[in-house]
């Protein structure tokens, strides 16, 4: 149980939809996954960021086993993931869980929130029934709710206080790996600081690992110990957070710290040109290069691959990786 | 628009193909098919014959199979009380219910779907509240119950058109009144709350907001609109003029498919239930196929395909 | 409720308090006092009848009902067998009542069901009961069943069951379609990922959030099978003698339309205002609680 140690390790992996386009329209292929390999270590988070549709909520899913990969591999514990809807895959939801973007949604609102995070114990038989009581009094506390407030019903609830709720049921098994999916970005701005707090402040306490999945990526550096910026279905940059936020390499990367609002900073920032992307109408090469503002003639071509650099970063761009001279963009080629 | 088409039109023949399942289903359930068509009383070298000729001595899915082929070719069997063929039987009494159903039909559209639009449009006016009372009351008075009133009071009391028969058109009044009012009863409420919805929706509110005159509004958003589950409904009623006039026939004695019907289901006639019963929902998979042929012309979006695809 | 030491502050059935509202109005109010009456009756049949719906009086053949010179004796009358209408009419009301909630409820259960088999197991499982739903939404149910009725016979509990099938495919819809989008998003998805088995995700948490729909659609449904009993019945079809339901009474009473009009008035007017009532009531409840539904 070493803080460190590999808990999930996924390989490859690679999730593709059908879509129609209108009703009766052909079958497009979506990848909205296209072979992402990750690693979460017990008591670290990873922070996995990139615009929406970039397939980071997918991940999420797959890393849990809640969707089969179309290919690749997720080994939880050094074991594969059972397929969703199995007793061996229920089993394991005790000790792998999520909490959702939309807490009122994720809740029962039929049910009091004492019953919803008992609920856990009660489906995995955890501890007497006695004692669970004292159980989900304690778990109310840890994530700052009081007692009584279990009594409450969902909609009784504020918005913060909800998502905590859902942190209570997430943690009730004591799982090894939390998923967070967007968990903040429901929350008024205010709130959003005390539950990132919280959840650093849990992690210390139980030890998971955690995934924190957002768009974030200022939240993503305040919990996370090492960051993977997505982008189209793969990752694009990956590494220590202050490092990736101080000095980006992709330049992808770069676009999305620098659209970070930073008080006291004027001038110039580099905006993204183009089309935000489409994952079923993938571009060939790099997936970036459209709205790419150093794209050369080889980034539309050839898809760079994920590469180490000698300081551990790890980069998917041909420049970055100094494989091809900077260009001034599809764009400004074109011109 | 070609996709769309074909799409439908395979759903239309999967739902026929379900039918006649449906009635081989049933039918093997039921008993010896051979023998229940053939009638108790034939005899044993002729239900034989029938079991042979109809394939009954092979496996279950070839009889299927069989069976199919035999109604694609028209061969529906025999009525078993008179011996002629059962879709001839069928087919002559057609014209009758059309003679009630197609007369109702226009007087539940020529009144049901202007009073609905009425009430939707004055809300909660007397009118409004004169249309729902009567529409609600046409939808729990039972057709039967109000044949027979309109009978004892227009024939019985005051005699002013016979009560039962088929001899002249004054005979047909009565029933075509009976199935109209209830229709038209459904449609007008079914038309109010279609109209209510789409009044409630933001674009109408835009649209009278920017100034649009309310009558353009009316004409040229809600109505269309509006149109689209109201024409659902009378798609249902048109495929059920065949059939639609079960009750009402036999309240009124008219020789049509309904009262077949029911007295080929009382003496356990099986082979004119079943081709009744094909032809209805041939007319009902038509009438839809139509409805939605005619969703694409008051609905654009179901016509063409999105160019965007919603990622 | 294994959860019983956590909820002794609010039962876990009890649902989230709504706002106040003005009382029913009195057309619904008057809805609910039928519907009572008319359950009390079904009920207490045996009590209430003043004589045994077979019993004959051949001393009061056809005696008009009081207030038409009619004896108390027969404050409703008798048919020409000198049978009591108001002991026939109580013993159809049990039968009419018995067939149609015996047959909304199968229908509810059968729908539900196969709505929430399509929504869990998607693929080719939801393809077969959307055929079926397209089925039989498709042909007249009357047609449907007469057909049924032609090919097996009649029985009681044939009947109920065969009008068990009318609406289910509503409720399938409607459980397919509520058990999707708590899926996709909301509370089903995550009691799914908490590891409960279906069993659990749907009797214990989808179910008792679309209870309010299904029950609204059942108080819909009501009154359209208590008309097709009573239409089957009237035909000859239905309930078969000597059972006696309200539609069956007045396809009996036609024979003496114009000499005893009060035998077929009587299970007339009560078919009316029973399917009127529960129409009433399934509006306001609709209304009430699920706007969405139309």
């Amino acid at each position: 149980m070493r803080v460190g140690a590999e808990l999930l390790k996924a390989e490859g992996l690679v999730r593709r939809y059908a879509m129609r386009r209108g009703m009766f329209g052909r079958s497009v292929e979506l990848r909205a996954v296209d072979g992402v390999s990750l690693t979460i270590e017990r008591g670290r988070t990873l922070g996995l960021v990139g615009e929406s549709g970039c397939g980071k909520s997918t991940t999420g899913r797959l890393v849990l086993g809640m969707e089969t990969p179309d290919a690749g591999s997720v080994a939880f514990d050094g074991r594969p993931v059972p397929p969703p809807g199995t007793a061996a895959w229920r089993a394991l939801r005790a000790r792998m869980q999520m909490v959702f973007q939309d807490p009122l949604g994720a809740l029962d609102r039929r049910l009091p929130i004492g019953v919803q995070v008992a609920e856990p114990l009660d489906i995995h038989g955890i501890g007497a029934r006695s004692e669970r009581a004292a159980r989900v009094e304690s778990l109310l506390l840890a994530v700052g709710l009081r007692a009584d407030q279990g009594a409450r019903y969902p909609h009784e609830l504020s918005g913060g206080q909800r998502q905590r709720a859902v942190l209570a049921r997430a943690l009730a098994t004591d799982p090894a790996l939390l998923v967070c999916d967007e968990p903040i970005s429901a929350l008024d701005v205010s709130i959003q600081a005390q539950v990132m707090n919280l959840l650093v402040d849990l992690q210390e306490r139980f030890g998971m690992g955690m995934l924190f999945v957002s768009h974030d990526l200022r939240a993503v550096r305040q919990v996370s110990h090492r960051v993977a910026v997505m982008y189209l279905g793969r990752i694009v940059e990956e590494g220590e957070p202050d490092a990736v936020l101080q000095d980006p390499a992709h330049p992808y990367a770069r676009a999305l710290v620098a659209a970070i609002p930073h008080p006291g900073r004027s001038g110039r920032r580099t905006v993204l040109q183009g089309d935000p992307p489409n994952p079923a109408d993938r571009p060939s090469g790099c997936a970036f290069h459209p709205r790419c503002p150093v794209a050369s003639a080889r980034c539309t071509q050839d898809a760079p691959t994920l590469k180490r650099r000698p300081d551990g970063r790890m980069i998917a761009c041909h420049v970055a990786q100094g494989d091809a001279a900077p260009g001034r963009g599809v764009l400004a080629e074109a011109a | 628009m070609l996709r769309f088409l074909a799409f439908r039109l395979a759903r239309a023949a999967l739902t026929i193909a379900m039918v006649v399942t449906f009635a081989f289903i049933v039918l093997r359930m039921s008993g010896d098919p051979a023998q229940i068509i053939m009638g108790a009383d034939a005899p044993p070298e002729a239900v034989d014959a029938f079991r042979t000729a109809w394939g009954l001595d092979r496996p279950l899915w070839e009889q299927y199979f069989h069976y199919f082929g035999a109604i694609l070719s028209g061969d529906l069997g025999r009525s078993m009380r008179d011996g002629r063929d059962a879709i001839v039987l069928v087919a002559e009494r057609i014209p009758a219910t059309l003679a009630l159903t197609i007369p109702a039909l226009l007087i539940k559209v020529g009144i049901g779907v202007p009073a609905g639009i009425y009430a939707a449009l004055h809300r909660n006016s007397l009118a409004d509240r004169i249309v729902m009372v009567i529409a609600v009351a046409g939808f729990t008075v039972p057709s039967f119950v109000l044949g027979l009133i309109l009978v004892l009071v227009f024939a019985v009391q005051l005699g002013w058109l016979p009560s039962g028969g088929q001899e002249s058109w004054r005979h047909a009044i009565l029933p075509i009144i009976t199935l109209g009012v209830g229709g038209a009863a459904v449609l007008a409420r079914f038309t109010r709350s279609a109209m209510l919805e789409v009044l409630g929706q933001p674009f109408i509110r835009t649209a009278s907001a920017k100034g649009v005159p309310w009558r353009m509004v009316v004409t040229n958003h809600a109505l269309p609109n509006a149109a689209i589950p109201t024409v659902t409904i009378i798609g249902f009623m048109v495929g059920s003029l065949i059939a639609g006039a079960v009750v009402v026939e036999s309240v009124f004695s008219w020789p049509g498919v309904g009262r077949l019907l029911v007295v080929a289901v009382s003496n356990r006639d099986l082979a004119v239930v079943q081709c009744i019963l094909l032809l209805v929902a041939c007319t009902m998979v038509v009438a839809n196929l139509v409805v939605d042929l005619l969703y694409g012309l008051l609905d654009p979006r179901l016509r063409s395909a999105p160019r965007q695809a919603t990622a | 409720m294994p959860e019983a030491p956590l909820t002794v502050a609010a039962p876990a059935t009890a649902a989230p308090p709504r706002p106040a509202r003005a009382g029913p109005p009195p057309m619904v109010l008057f809805g609910f006092g039928w519907l009572a009456l008319m359950l009390a009756v079904a009920l207490l049949a045996d009590v209430v009848s003043p004589y045994a719906y077979t019993a004959l009086d051949l001393r009061n053949r056809l005696s008009p009902p009081i207030g038409f010179g009619g004896a108390w004796l027969h404050p409703l009358g008798t048919d020409e067998l000198g049978r009591d209408v108001l002991a026939r009419l109580i013993y159809s009301i049990r039968t009419s009542l018995l067939i149609a909630f015996g047959a909304t409820i199968i229908g509810a259960l059968v729908g539900t069901s196969l709505g929430f088999l399509a929504a869990h197991f998607r693929g080719l499982v939801e393809q077969a009961v959307m055929a079926l739903v397209d089925f039989s939404a498709s042909i007249p149910f009357l047609i449907l069943a007469l057909a049924v009725l032609a090919f097996f016979g009649n029985s009681m509990v044939l009947l109920i069951c065969l009008l068990g099938l009318h609406a289910w495919e509503r409720y399938a819809r409607i459980a397919r379609g509520l058990a999707l989008s708590a899926g996709a998003q909301g509370y089903a998805a995550a009691v799914r990922q908490l590891g409960a088995t279906p069993w659990r995700l749907y009797g214990r948490h989808v179910l008792p959030n679309i209870a309010s729909t299904l029950i609204v659609s059942m108080t819909l449904a009501f009154p359209e099978i208590i008309l097709l009993e009573s239409g089957l019945s009237f035909l000859g079809l239905g309930v078969q003698p000597p059972a006696t339901s309200l539609g069956s009474m007045v396809g009996y009473g036609r024979e003496y339309l114009t000499r005893a009009p009060w035998i077929l008035l009587a299970p007339a007017i009560t078919i009316v205002l029973t399917t009127l009532s529960v129409s009433l009531i399934g509006d306001w409840l609709r209304d009430r609680l699920d706007p969405t539904l139309r």
